[in-house]
């Protein structure tokens, strides 16, 4: 008798389960049909790193420091660059990144001092060949000249600013010097009036 | 026959003419990952089993030698990619111990939130491919349906669905916003409604219980003997868990239970991991009622540390048990030895003794239900 019931115990408990699957047959699929819809990416989506184009410079503002290179886990970025005739800050001449050796860790991006790095919205990488070696710097090199040009006449320009103010705070400052030692004299003034008026 | 085996010496009790060896794996469809068991059989009957590693090595130990503390941080996750978050955050964690860093009220929060949301996907996905070991394809499919959610819910926080990379020292990457709350509380809801579906598609199903029921029994002994953590060592009755018992990253704040069973075999295994994803449940729950606000890491970022020189353990309780990171410094950016201890790997050495005796049917529900990630144990 024992062994009757539990098979029907049994029966019962797999009847149950297809309850479960049955009613699930009827509910909307969950299913996202890949190649056909394209998933919505993450705000915080993690790819390749690429330059930020900043708008008051209209470049990037990567100054070859080597921070990025240096914490790497992964060694797989390569950045050459120097100083510019004419500029204050060193600028890169060449950066690249090994695709297919990053870990998408972001340390690059928490690391560079002038914010210049983001993760770009790479999705759907697939080739045919084994090099994935990119250049980041590809979209700003015909304008690197241009920048280069732009930016030394900004900064002699705001080096001649800073010599006028040089001057003026010079000035200013010596106006200000002749104007102590005119109230210098002007308290000793007050005091002997006051010690007049106590007399 | 006087033909010599590979595994060395036999058994005494065993004729040699009338056993025979089946290798399991490495390429195995049941078998997680590159886990090779060399089973020594007479008829269906495992005489000896002896697990084989090692096809998963990536030296991450060695790796940490040749890096500074900061860009070891990717490796963590990558060891037990299914609960990347929780080992990520647990070296970040022990970096900070050992340096005396401080960490903000909310990034310890939001850890605490992320950690839990990681430790229940780990357990949805044991869940489903446990089952789908024993043969049942339907569980696993709505399991991922679950998994998938929360996989979203921490990629939009922190761009990567498993290798996370999420701690720095002393914080977070990324702030987490109205939205993940509110995710993360519908999703929990969701979850909540699903347990009950869980419970009568598999957890009363007769042949689940019948393949379980009584199958692969860890005692507390053994447990002991092999420090067998985790899941498994509470299903044989010891309430030990890391997050209980030398609690860190906060987890003091909250109020939560340490499941445990008596019985130690299958089925106690799959209940401890089914009530623990109800306690992370909770502790998510109220992760989000008590995040404060504030800052989520240092005001400026720890580029490189040196930390004090000597020695320096710490713990923490990932989804399979008990994972440490021992630190050797010598007051350098770089560490002298960086072990790590995982728990897949102490909780496998425990195989051959379990296996001995069992049939060939029920290796896979055996070394299924104690949850290894090979990758975890290879390093």
């Amino acid at each position: 008798m024992g062994y009757v019931t539990s098979i029907a115990g049994g029966f019962k408990t797999l009847v149950t389960g297809l309850g479960v699957t049955v009613k699930e047959l009827f509910k909307k699929p969950v299913t996202l049909q890949y190649p056909h819809e394209k998933p919505e990416l993450s705000p915080a989506y993690r790819s390749l790193i690429k330059l930020i184009r900043f708008d008051e410079l209209g470049t990037h503002d990567c100054v070859a420091c080597m921070q990025c290179v240096n914490i790497c886990p992964s060694y797989c970025i390569k950045i050459e660059g120097g100083k510019v005739e004419g500029i204050k800050r060193k600028r890169a001449t060449l950066f690249e990144v090994d695709f297919a050796l990053c870990s998408v860790c972001g340390l690059c991006i928490d690391t560079c001092p002038t914010t210049t790095l983001e993760y770009s919205r790479l999705y759907d990488e697939a080739g045919y060949d084994r090099n994935w070696t990119y250049d980041l710097l590809a979209e700003y090199r015909d304008y690197e000249p241009e920048f280069r040009e732009k930016q030394r006449e900004v900064e002699a320009k705001e080096a001649a600013e800073r010599e006028a103010k040089k001057e003026a705070a010079a000035k200013a400052k010596a106006a200000a010097e002749a104007k102590k030692k005119a109230a210098e004299k002007t308290p000793e003034k007050g005091d002997g009036d006051k010690k007049g008026g106590d007399a | 026959m006087s033909q010599k085996s590979h595994l060395g010496q036999l058994s005494e009790h065993v004729r040699e003419d009338e056993t025979y060896y089946l290798n399991m794996g490495p390429q195995h469809p049941s078998m997680h990952g590159v886990l090779r068991l060399l089973l020594h059989l007479q008829g269906e009957t495992i005489l000896e089993c002896k697990p084989i590693i090692g096809y998963a090595h990536r030296a991450h130990e060695k790796m940490a030698e040749f890096r500074n503390y900061v860009m070891f941080l990717p490796n963590t996750s990558r060891v037990d990619y299914l609960s990347g978050m929780i080992s990520n955050i647990a070296y970040c964690q022990a970096i900070e111990k050992l340096c005396s860093l401080d960490v903000p009220e909310r990034a310890e929060t939001i850890r605490v939130i992320a950690c839990e949301l990681n430790r229940i996907q780990s357990h949805l996905l044991w869940f489903g491919t446990f089952l789908l070991d024993l043969g049942g394809i339907t569980p696993f499919l709505y399991c991922f349906d679950d998994r998938e959610e929360i996989l979203g819910i921490l990629d939009r926080v922190t761009g990567s669905r498993l290798t996370y990379s999420y701690g720095r020292f002393g914080g977070v990457t990324l702030d987490v916003d109205e939205v993940f709350l509110q995710q993360a509380t519908a999703f929990l809801k969701r979850l909540r409604k699903r347990f009950p579906m869980y419970e009568s598609l598999v957890a009363d199903n007769v042949i689940f219980r019948e393949r379980c029921d009584g199958v692969g029994v860890i005692s507390k002994e053994a447990a002991a003997k092999y420090h067998v953590t985790g899941p498994s060592l509470r299903a044989a009755g010891v309430a030990y868990d890391v997050r209980k018992a030398e609690p860190y990253g906060g987890y003091d704040r909250f109020d939560f239970e340490v499941p445990t069973r008596t019985a130690g075999d299958c089925l106690a295994r799959f209940e401890v991991r089914m009530a623990e994803m109800e306690q992370s449940c909770r502790l998510v729950e109220q992760a989000i009622a008590k995040l404060p606000e504030g800052p989520i890491g240092p005001p400026k970022l720890i580029k490189k540390l040196k930390p004090p020189k000597g020695e320096f353990y710490f713990a923490v309780e990932t989804a399979r048990g008990s994972s440490g990171v021992y630190i050797v410094s010598d007051g350098s950016d770089t560490p002298v030895k960086l072990k790590l201890r995982t728990p897949s790997f102490s909780n496998l050495s425990s195989m051959p003794e379990i296996l001995a005796g069992t049939e060939v049917a029920d290796t896979i529900a055996i070394v299924g239900s104690i949850d290894v990630v090979l990758p975890e144990i290879d390093r």
